[in-house]
């Protein structure tokens, strides 16, 4: 059975500091900035909205015309910027807007589980979890 | 009796804005209905009622090659 | 042999090398070349022309980078087959473009063989992209090559040759193909392929058409999009080319260069997000492209059915969009470009092909869009979608036009039934409505070139003339059914009930193809243009708007297929005032210029006034070529009378002021045939008048030097006109 290796969240847990962003735009992008983060964590009713690539709707691989957007061996939803061309048709069909795009850039950009962000997270809010699908 | 697109067309008690299309047979999708110049929203047809002696007025858009 | 099938060794083993040209690679700005490519494939000579500062300002690019260049290429006494005529394909500053839907489309102009006029194709597919990323805004090509050629552009590289091409297909589904797999360096490449081709239909018929071809990675197929109209694939084949190859392997948002990258992808995603979410509850696009159409016009009374005598027919939901859905493959981005998501090009797969020389062949059928439904299906009285599938697919391989094939099998069929066709004129062919596999057997005598394909490769206009001389048929009967105006064949709408889509059709400057105005709905349903001066607004508006899309590289079909969830509460909500803006705003984004509406429309009427000259230079364009058959006018026969009686007896009571009671039909036909024409003469007088011409359909010089556009070699033409 294909697993799907995915940040999962507690919005319950999140205190809304934001250092997940900052590790992850950090890391991907070399800027401190929210615009540039694969999460994003918005102030909501209930205390924070956190958006966050799930793996497995997968609509943007089916829009994507260059097969740049594959799914990996664990199931991780992962754009290939050699091939991109930049249409930004994944953007539009992600029905959680977790495919971002900085406006300019070449490219579109996404969570690929990789656990940057969990590992500065000071509440536990956010984790990586591998699940088996059938 | 109310008018559709200038010509005149039978009213009857409780007419919707659904029954006036199914009965001009405007099946097209891309309709802006106005009655009386006030425009019906497309979710709405199925329950706005055209008053007699109404102005009613279907502009079809175009699409296609 | 290679994967791919073909020996390509062999292929290239008779290759003969004829000319080679090395160009400098330069960056694409702002949607710009500010150069063209040209090529002779009769002497061998390639070169690369500047664009002048001139050229670009008037003409900015695309259809008016192809007619300007066609202009200078031939003579008022150039003939479709003359080696002058030139096939251009141009591309405009914002094709190519990744992120606004439909911004992919190449624009082919050339001398038609059927109309002698200048004809525009408007076709989407790789090629006219790659070609500009390879480093030309258009693309001419000249010449007749004595043997089989084909030209390669390696974008890439910067190298253009020329080659004899021996044992290559002349079949653009398998000749597409093999230039995939000749021209590929391996598989990741083939996508950065494209290829134009036409068929061996082309080579016996004048209603040949091109085939663009788009590397499909999914289905790993190369699909094929036409530029149908006009026989631009006739052109093609008599000057022996096989194919154009272009090779661009480098695509991403920056190789057209755009001023403003974050507000052309601003405005892109903000279209994008409406397709996504509206398409379904629209015009459902995303599932069946524009077959979607052909339940509406058959509600509506607006599908040709028999050769345009009705609009509708029982039959009809036999061809509906529903019957289509079932035989294409769902849920792939069809777009025939990057970056559509509108994503219309469907195909049905793995479909088994019953006749013809691929019989038993299990093959991708790119389509059938609306019009190939209509002319291949109800205007010839098929009701059964695998035969309208089937055509569609021999149609393209051949590369023929499925509209002049539909409506030129219409009109023979019409032709049968009234007796100036029968079994002994046919080759046996018994050419009844509605008999599919005669149809079928037609076309595929049009590509083997054989009997009766020959003369039905004519067109209309040329059997019209046929039938004449060679039967002794009426011509006043043959002038009234053939549904043909200037030598185009009409696309499939009935415009009986609309005086405004009449005018629509009958003055579009290359013929009577809907491109520049479909006006039917306003006039005839929604009734919002009911004086002659409304009708000629409309007439200016639409195709002035409409000819913009082919300066520029795009489809019209993302500004009016698709509509913002508040169009409805806009002032002119036909217009479709967001996506006008959209482009105005893309325009900009690409380079760097602001345009405001009265500049798309003034740059649109340059091109638009400089076609209609050459049209008059040709020998074309006046009053009397935009008169329509009376078929898309009015009822010509009684049973066409008889049919729709109710609604022709009461225009004669309210409209003429005639009491039908008590006239007989073909009395009747007659006082509202007299009513129409004359109708249409008064269309024509309010038409001419708001385009700036005069009486006779000819500019007038304050019209040209308004536009810019009064050249010395244009005010030539129209001056001993004006006296």
């Amino acid at each position: 059975m294909p697993s799907v290796k995915r940040l999962a969240s507690d919005s319950s847990k999140c205190i809304g500091c934001g250092a997940c962003m900052t590790a992850c735009s950090t890391l991907f992008f070399k800027v401190d900035d929210p615009a540039r983060s694969c999460i994003s964590v918005t102030p909501s009713d209930s205390g924070s909205k956190i958006t966050v690539c799930d793996q497995t709707c997968r609509l943007c691989v089916a829009e994507c015309p260059v097969q740049a957007l594959t799914v990996s061996s664990q199931g991780v939803v992962m754009l290939d910027r050699k091939l991109c061309v930049g249409c930004l048709a994944c953007v539009a069909v992600c029905p959680i807007a977790a495919m971002r795009h900085y406006p300019g850039s070449a490219n579109p950009f996404k969570c690929i589980a990789c656990g940057a962000c969990a590992r500065k997270c000071p509440t536990g809010a956010i984790g990586i979890v591998v699940e088996e699908r059938s | 009796m109310i008018t559709v697109n200038g010509s005149p067309h039978p009213w009857r008690e409780g007419m919707t804005v659904r029954d006036v299309l199914e009965e001009r047979r405007f099946t097209f999708p891309l309709l802006v209905v106005r009655i009386d110049g006030r425009l019906v929203p497309r979710g709405d047809y199925a329950e706005a009622q055209v008053p007699d002696g109404s102005d009613v007025d279907v502009m079809h858009l175009m699409s296609g090659g | 042999m290679t994967e791919s099938g073909f020996d390509i060794a062999g292929l290239e083993a008779g290759h003969r090398p004829v000319s080679e040209f090395r160009y400098e690679k330069r960056p694409v700005v702002r949607g710009y070349n500010d150069r063209t490519l040209y090529v002779n494939v009769g002497d061998g000579r390639i070169a690369e022309k500047p664009v002048s500062a001139d050229m670009r300002a008037k003409f900015t690019g695309g259809k008016g980078y192809g007619l300007r260049l066609l202009w200078d290429a031939v003579n008022p006494s150039t003939k479709w087959d003359d080696p002058e005529n030139e096939i251009n394909i141009a591309m405009g500053p914002v094709c190519g473009n990744t992120n606004y839907p439909g911004s992919g489309k190449s624009l082919v102009v050339s001398i038609s063989p059927t109309t002698g006029i200048p004809i525009d194709c408007n076709v989407g597919g790789y090629f006219g992209p790659f070609l500009k990323f390879a480093g030309f805004d258009a693309l001419e090509v000249q010449g007749k090559a004595d043997r089989d050629v084909i030209v390669f552009i390696d974008g890439d590289d910067g190298v253009v040759s020329i080659f004899e091409a021996p044992g290559e297909a002349v079949d653009s589904h398998v000749l597409a193909e093999q230039m995939v797999a000749m021209f590929a360096r391996d598989e990741k490449d083939r996508q950065h392929i494209s290829s134009v081709s036409a068929g061996t239909g082309a080579e016996h018929a004048l209603i040949g058409c091109l085939n663009f071809s788009f590397y499909d990675k999914r289905r790993k197929v190369a699909r094929l999009k036409q530029a149908g109209r006009g026989g631009i694939g006739t052109v093609f084949r008599d000057k022996k080319i096989k194919a154009l190859v272009v090779r661009y392997s480098g695509l991403d948002v920056s190789s057209n260069n755009p001023a403003d990258l974050a507000g052309l992808q601003e405005t892109g995603l903000k279209l994008h997000r409406e397709i996504v979410t509206l398409d379904d509850q629209q015009c459902r696009m995303r599932e069946i492209g524009t077959a979607h159409l052909t339940e509406i016009m058959d509600e509506y009374d607006l599908l040709p059915t028999r050769n345009y005598k009705f609009g509708s027919s029982p039959d009809s939901p036999g061809l509906n969009s529903h019957a289509f859905s079932a035989m294409v493959t769902h849920g792939l981005p069809d777009g025939c470009w990057y970056g559509c998501t509108m994503a219309c090009a469907k195909a049905a797969d793995g479909f088994e092909l019953a006749t013809g020389p691929y019989r038993g062949h299990k093959v991708t059928v790119d389509g059938p869009e609306y019009e190939t439904v209509a002319g291949c299906g109800s205007n010839i009285g098929v009701y059964d979608p695998r035969v309208v599938m089937e055509l569609n697919f021999y149609c393209d391989t051949y590369g023929l036009d499925t509209i002049s094939f539909g409506t030129s099998t219409a009109f023979v069929m019409e032709c049968w039934e009234k007796g100036v066709l029968d079994s002994t004129r046919t080759g046996g062919l018994e050419m009844t409505w509605g008999n599919g596999p005669a149809a079928l057997e037609l076309l595929h005598r049009i590509g083997r070139g054989e009997g009766f394909g020959l003369v039905a490769g004519l067109g209309v206009r040329g059997m019209k003339k046929y039938f004449a001389e060679h039967y002794g048929a009426d011509p006043k009967l043959l002038q009234d059914i053939g549904c043909e105006c200037k030598g185009l064949e009409y696309s499939q709408y009935v415009s009986k009930e609309s005086l405004a889509q009449q005018g629509g059709y009958s003055m579009a400057l290359k013929g009577p193809q809907h491109d520049e105005a479909w006006l039917i709905f306003m006039d005839m349903v929604n009734n919002r243009i009911p004086t002659f001066e409304d009708k000629a607004e409309a007439l200016y508006y639409f195709p002035m708007f409409r000819t913009w899309f082919g300066l520029q590289g795009l489809c019209k079909l993302p500004w009016n297929d698709i509509e913002p969830a508040d169009n409805s509460s806009t002032d002119e909500p036909a217009k479709v005032p967001e996506h006008v803006e959209n482009y105005l705003a893309i325009y900009k984004a690409v380079t760097g210029n602001d345009l405001d509406r009265d500049g798309l429309i003034r740059q649109s009427a340059r091109v638009y006034n400089f076609q209609k000259v050459f049209c008059i230079r040709m020998g074309k364009g006046r009053r009397i070529d935009d008169w329509p058959p009376y078929r898309m006018m009015g009822p010509v026969t009684v049973e066409e009378y008889e049919s729709r009686a109710d609604r022709y007896d009461k225009q004669l009571k309210e409209q003429v002021g005639i009491d039908p009671s008590g006239m007989g039909t073909p009395e009747k036909v007659a006082a509202l045939r007299a009513y129409r024409e004359d109708r249409y003469e008064k269309l024509l007088d309010a038409v001419y008048k708001r385009k700036g011409w005069n009486r006779e359909g000819v500019p007038t010089v304050e019209t040209l030097h308004d536009l810019g556009i009064d050249y010395p070699e244009v005010l030539e033409v129209v001056k001993p006109l004006l006296v």
